[in-house]
């Protein structure tokens, strides 16, 4: 029944790691788009579960162990998340409504209805301890982010994807913070599993007034996602293809999609188990990260694709990660040959245009998505800095007329649409944490 | 020093390594206009113009002329401050160009150039703009012909002009640039007010150090002919010395001479505005970088002067600036802010290109002390 449940509202949940115990602290999430509260096992008790169900907020318990599964189904909540490794036996048994696996366990293709990882960076702008930004392969500041691993898992999955990371213990971040890690996610087509530090969880608590701004622009960013889940299931859009599996790197954060990304060049990851001709559909480029392991199916489909006028870049063997499993970065080894591998890929991608091109996107991660078959455009910009950005411009190939960007807590913009070389451009006044500019012909 | 240096520098050694005071050449003065202006909300092309006029005019100045400007973009756009906007920090603020751009149409240019060697790249200007979150559909409409050239390389033109340094050099007889910095009548500096880890100031002269092409003098450049692709910085070549420019541009008068970048980029950037000479020289510190002239440096600070300064003579103007950042523009080598380094001014001025003595300098606008901001 759960499972059932779970595969009909799944889809809209928006989760969050709910941090107190009193019941009362309920009416933070009602009237918001927080619906489904994950609670720990202390949190199991029947006001805060009778009051949750009142307000019509899912309850979910954290089962990291199976024995705790029974306490769970007797405390009356809605369903278990499974958080940490269990087997396929144990889901079976156990039928969690969602499972927050390491990455390099999480069921892509079993019957859980949600999946997940529990495994996550911190997103933002990477401060050295000297404080100084540290500088990415392309010069910009390198940003950690999810984004990788996370289009990755996208191109792996239909399924509603949650992002379970906590916020790194003992410190206290500023709600921008949290605004990056919602939208980190949700560019990607996932949702982060929302979890307050311990401080702004207490901050929340004793009433503090900051603290309550601050949930309240958590609330409101959660609903401006939440309010579009369509944009969950559109496919990364452009020209430029990235084949790769869990082998090459594909499960960890800093990889080569993440460096991709933040040239801004709009990428298809595509899973080695998902190669086909279908998914090169469109594409000009394609780098195939590890030639070694493909099946002869899979060669055939890359060969198809050199033969009628694609660019194939096979990786030499030096491209493998040696990353071992669970790992959620690249080791330091595999981060200098991120180096070597960034100038083969510039040097094929240059200053082409593989579908969008933007340009004062420095501290900025986007995503080009588009509904499978359709004519429009889908373009998420998050911004990892603490200012505002200005003047963003962006040239998309193709001809459009129209483009609106939706941001938080503002009515939709129509954006002018003017036409340039490459096909049209945007630009973008003033940006704060994120936006999205849905273009259309 | 070989003897050519020697008389190109006559007694003015003297002055940069001794008390600043020793040795006089006979260097022009022009006045200099300096304005309070504390925010780039405020209505800067009025101020601006305002400069202008205590100098005697913008139209008498650049009617019907070709107009090039000099932006200074120092540094991959990509590189930030705390995140913050490039122009608020170590780039020319496009606030500021749209300003003069718009005056200078206004005053009847017939052409307005927007020109940097920008970094890393041989692209085109345009998009380098874009990247550093410059409107340029807009500031393309200020003027009725407002033109865009990256001089990192050949770019637009069909050859490099050769510019010679009067006096025969003090590193180099001659450098090759881009032909925008020939095909010009007017020549514009825009600068910011920054201190420079290599020559303690970085103002309208030293923002001239970019118009090398890294094609010809850049850590990529040809050995034989231009690179005109070039991807990195000058460090090698102009700061180092370590190698010479592309064979098809004049080496060094003495590859013997100092390595040390104290020394060589103060000598360059002088020969290099005496080469090419600066008309209109435009300083913005209304916000800014303290200690550095980029992200790149350690220990910096944002800081916001509010002042913008406005001359017609490149040394003039940098002495005041200097000045309203707190030191004497004619402090010899060891002092503050030249430490580590020869006083470029001094060195500008003894290549007869304006006086760096603030005693035989007129401001006009307000006084130096009204604005007097320390920058360290």
């Amino acid at each position: 029944m759960l499972l059932a449940f779970f595969l009909a509202v799944g889809a809209t949940c928006s989760p969050i790691r709910w941090p107190f115990s009193d019941p009362k602290m309920l009416d933070l999430a009602a009237g918001t788009t927080l619906n489904c509260l994950l609670l720990e096992q202390q949190q199991w008790e029947a006001p805060l579960i009778a009051r949750a169900r009142k307000l019509k907020l899912t309850t979910l318990g954290v089962v990291r162990k199976e024995a705790d599964a029974a306490q769970a189904a007797s405390a009356g909540l809605d369903g278990i998340v499974l958080e940490g490794e269990f087997n396929s036996a144990a889901m079976e048994r156990l039928k969690p409504a969602a499972v927050l696996a390491p990455r390099h366990r999480i069921p892509w293709d079993g019957p859980v209805a949600v999946i997940g990882t529990n495994q996550g960076l911190w997103p933002g702008i990477h401060v050295e301890k000297d404080g100084a930004a540290r500088a990415a392969p392309t010069g910009a500041p390198w940003i950690d982010t999810n984004t990788g691993f996370l289009r990755f898992a996208r191109a792996l999955t239909h399924k509603p994807f949650w992002i379970a990371n906590t916020p790194p213990p003992k410190s206290v971040f500023p709600v921008e913070r949290y605004l990056q890690a919602i939208a980190d996610a949700a560019a990607s087509g996932a949702q982060w599993v929302i979890a307050l530090d311990e401080d702004f969880a207490q901050r929340l608590q004793a009433g503090d007034s900051a603290a309550l701004r601050d949930w309240r622009r958590i609330a409101e960013l959660a609903k401006h996602f939440d309010s579009h889940p369509e944009w969950r299931s559109l496919a990364a859009a452009g020209q430029f293809a990235v084949v790769l599996d869990a082998t090459a790197g594909a499960l960890v954060s800093g990889g080569v999609l993440d460096m991709v990304a933040t040239r801004h060049t709009p990428v298809r990851p595509v899973p080695l188990a998902r190669l086909t001709g279908d998914r090169l559909e469109g594409a000009k480029v394609v780098v195939n990260i590890d030639p070694e392991i493909l099946t002869d199916e899979q060669k055939q489909v890359l060969r198809r694709f050199a033969a009628s006028g694609g660019t194939l870049l096979n990786a030499p063997p030096g491209w493998r990660f040696s990353t071992p499993p669970g790992s959620l970065t690249l080791s330091k080894e595999d981060l200098e040959k991120l180096d070597s591998i960034w100038r083969e890929v510039n040097s094929v991608t240059g200053r082409r245009n593989f579908g969008a091109r933007l340009f004062n996107v420095s501290s900025m991660l986007s995503n080009l998505l588009a509904p499978p078959g359709g004519t429009q455009l889908v373009l998420h910009l998050v911004n990892y800095s603490n200012y505002p950005v200005e003047d963003i411009t962006v040239h998309v190939q193709g001809k459009y007329s129209k483009a609106t960007l939706y941001a938080p807590g503002a009515p939709p913009a129509a954006l002018t649409v003017y036409p340039v070389e490459e096909g049209a451009g945007l630009e973008i006044s003033r940006l704060g944490v994120t936006g999205t500019v849905v273009i259309e012909p | 020093m070989t003897r050519r240096e020697w008389l190109a520098l006559a007694g003015a050694a003297a002055g940069i390594r001794g008390t600043g005071k020793a040795f006089k050449v006979s260097a022009p003065t022009a006045p200099v206009s300096i304005a309070r202006c504390r925010s780039y909300n405020e209505d800067i092309a009025a101020i601006l113009k305002g400069m202008f006029e205590q100098l005697g005019g913008l139209a008498p100045l650049v009617r019907d002329k070709t107009v090039t400007v000099k932006l200074n973009l120092t540094g991959s756009p990509g590189l930030r401050f705390e995140g913050r906007p490039l122009g608020v920090t170590h780039y020319t603020h496009p606030k500021t160009a749209a300003a003069m751009v718009h005056l200078l149409g206004e005053a009847g240019a017939r052409r307005v150039r927007l020109v940097e060697s920008c970094w890393g790249t041989s692209g085109p200007m345009e998009e380098y703009l874009l990247d550093a979150g410059w409107n340029v559909r807009s500031l393309a409409k200020m003027a009725p012909r407002v033109e865009f050239e990256n001089t990192n390389a050949r770019g637009k033109g069909k050859r490099y002009v050769r510019f010679k340094t009067p006096g025969g050099g003090l590193l180099f007889p001659a450098y090759d640039l881009n032909q925008a910095y020939d095909e010009t009548d007017v020549f514009v500096s825009m600068a910011k007010l920054k201190n420079h880890a290599t020559t303690g100031v970085t103002l309208a002269m030293k923002n001239c150090f970019g118009i090398t092409p890294a094609s010809i003098y850049g850590d990529d450049a040809g050995m034989d002919e231009p690179n005109e692709r070039p991807s990195k910085g000058r460090g090698v070549v102009c700061h180092f010395g370590k190698r010479q420019p592309s064979r098809s541009a004049p080496a060094e008068i003495d590859p013997k001479s100092s390595r040390d970048p104290g020394y060589r980029v103060p000598r360059i950037t002088a020969e290099l505005v005496a080469a090419r000479p600066i008309h209109i020289s435009f300083i913005d510190g209304i916000e800014t970088l303290a200690g550095g002239e980029g992200p790149w440096n350690q220990g910096i600070r944002y800081v916001k002067p509010g002042v913008l300064i406005l001359g017609t003579n490149p040394v003039t103007t940098d002495a005041v600036a200097t000045a309203v950042m707190g030191y004497d523009p004619c402090a010899p080598s060891g002092r503050k802010p030249f430490e580590e380094c020869d006083n470029t001014l001094l060195l500008a001025e003894s290549l007869g290109v304006g006086t760096a003595d603030l005693n035989n300098i007129e401001v006009r606008g307000l006084p130096v002390k009204d604005v007097l901001f320390p920058f360290r």
